[in-house]
């Protein structure tokens, strides 16, 4: 409870700290006829004020889809972004409003899913940067819940994406290496407790909507121990990602 | 020889002028009249440093990171205390992915009460730990409205997901889900409400079956 409280107390004064730190805000111009400020950041929040035509705004910050903005006369809301978008900057030049990611040439990846591992149960996380938009790099952490031992694999590799440029389904393949700790359940305890690892996948992704995407993964191991024999397990996993 | 001179110069411009003409088709470099200070150096040396013109960057405030602490009823071992971290990121206004970090302690059993020598766990497998990964939706988005003047805004989401239990000193897959209330006391701090339940399969008891363990929980999270 001490520590709980500490970390809060921690989280409080780096957010005093950043939000004293001084910084220039952007001013934009209206453009359009008017736009609508909302009481909150969602599409029913009802309209608490009306900005109109060449009248100056101050962007405030964003969350998700809305900004909030400050009117000259000191009223404040939410406005959207595609209607943020069309206003511009005071010198003239179009607002800065990032366009939304596009799937086919986004660069960051960032999912969890549901798995299948030797027959056992599987929760895996991964981050994935994408170096053309064919080819991305890699990073899955994951752990299996078996019966007798209890499993922590986390590997790096590449995959490739076939047509690219099909949205909503598209095969992927991949190649890797990785490590794995295993954790004893139940007796006798495993011969070797971690080790290293590689992999071939197969897969398919595809987009839903906005910045989301899924993803579908077969996976065979080769787990190389000081055994006669390598152990060969493989995995089956499913998941949902979100883009930027 | 003052006319003969003057007949050669006229000469020699309409010669060079009809050599420019051939070269019209290219630009012409710009001349450059500079009249060389003589004497008198220029007292004004105009050095006026180029501006720099910097848009400024809109802060996007998509991540909430906090707290939380409340009761947590571990089915056969009683209700107890729990603490937690949790950091979430709002992809869109209805939806946000959100991990979760927490322990407890389990009592005892009413077994273990009624005949204390009989020890279901040891003492160190009474610890509860637990991660999720969880998706959220914001089901009812709204506001709350306290008195005449203040307005919070709030929502009421459900969370589903999945993760790790260790509990008994095994780790368990186990998913949950669960609702709870936000309400935002300003922009950037949100106060939670939150009831979740966590679902595995144990045969701690003697018998393989789903454990229901409910968590009642108060949290506070910051915006950044």
């Amino acid at each position: 409870m001490r520590r709980l409280l500490a970390l809060l107390l921690l989280l409080q004064a780096l957010y005093v700290g950043t939000a004293q730190a001084k910084r220039p805000l952007l001013q934009l111009v209206v453009t359009q006829p008017y736009i609508e400020m909302r009481s909150g950041p969602g599409r029913g929040y009802p309209v608490t004020y009306v900005v109109g035509r060449d009248e100056v705004v101050t962007v405030l910050f964003s969350r998700t889809d809305w900004y909030k903005i400050r009117a000259s006369g000191g009223q404040e809301g939410w406005t959207r972004r595609a209607d943020l978008a069309e206003t511009q900057m005071i010198s003239g030049e179009a607002a800065p409003i990032p366009p939304y990611p596009d799937f086919t040439t986004h660069r960051w990846e960032v999912g969890a899913g549901y798995g299948v591992f030797n027959h056992e149960n599987l929760a895996t996380a991964w981050g994935d940067f994408a170096l053309t938009n064919s080819l991305d790099a890699e990073l899955v952490v994951q752990q299996a819940f078996g019966t007798i031992d209890n499993r922590y694999i986390a590997t790096f590799g590449l995959r490739h994406t076939f047509l690219p440029d099909f949205k909503w389904i598209s095969p992927t393949a991949g190649i890797g290496f990785g490590y794995q700790y295993v954790q004893d359940r139940e007796p006798p305890a495993p011969l070797q407790k971690s080790n290293q690892l590689a992999y071939i996948s197969l897969g398919l992704r595809g987009f839903i909507t906005r910045r989301f995407m899924w993803r579908a993964d077969w996976r065979k191991y080769e787990v190389f121990t000081n055994q006669n024999q390598n152990e060969e397990p493989d995995e089956w996993k499913v998941g949902l990602a979100v883009f930027f | 020889m003052e006319s003969r001179l003057s007949s050669v110069l006229l000469a020699t411009v309409v010669i060079l002028s009809g050599c420019s003409w051939f070269h019209r088709g290219e630009k012409a470099p710009a001349e450059v009249v500079a009249e060389e200070p003589q004497g008198e150096p220029s007292i004004v040396e105009p050095q006026v440093p180029r501006r720099e013109i910097k848009t400024p960057k809109i802060k996007a405030r998509d991540f909430e990171i906090g707290g939380y602490y409340g009761a947590l009823s571990i089915q056969d071992f009683g209700t107890n205390p729990i603490y937690g971290i949790r950091a979430a990121y709002h992809v869109t206004e209805d939806i946000f992915l959100e991990g979760f970090l927490a322990r407890s302690k389990a009592g005892t059993t009413s077994l273990e009460d009624v005949f204390p020598d009989i020890t279901v766990v040891s003492d160190s497998g009474r610890h509860f730990t637990y991660y999720d990964l969880d998706l959220g939706y914001n089901v009812l988005p709204g506001e709350i409205f306290l008195g005449r003047g203040r307005a919070f805004n709030s929502a009421l989401y459900a969370t589903f997901g999945l993760g790790d239990v260790k509990f008994a000193n095994k780790d368990q897959f186990a998913l949950n889900f669960g609702a709870g209330e936000r309400l935002l006391i300003t922009d950037w701090l949100a106060v939670h409400l939150d009831v979740r339940d966590h679902v595995f399969e144990t045969d701690l008891t003697g018998r393989t079956k789903n454990v229901h363990n409910i968590e009642a929980t108060f949290g506070l999270t910051a915006f950044y």
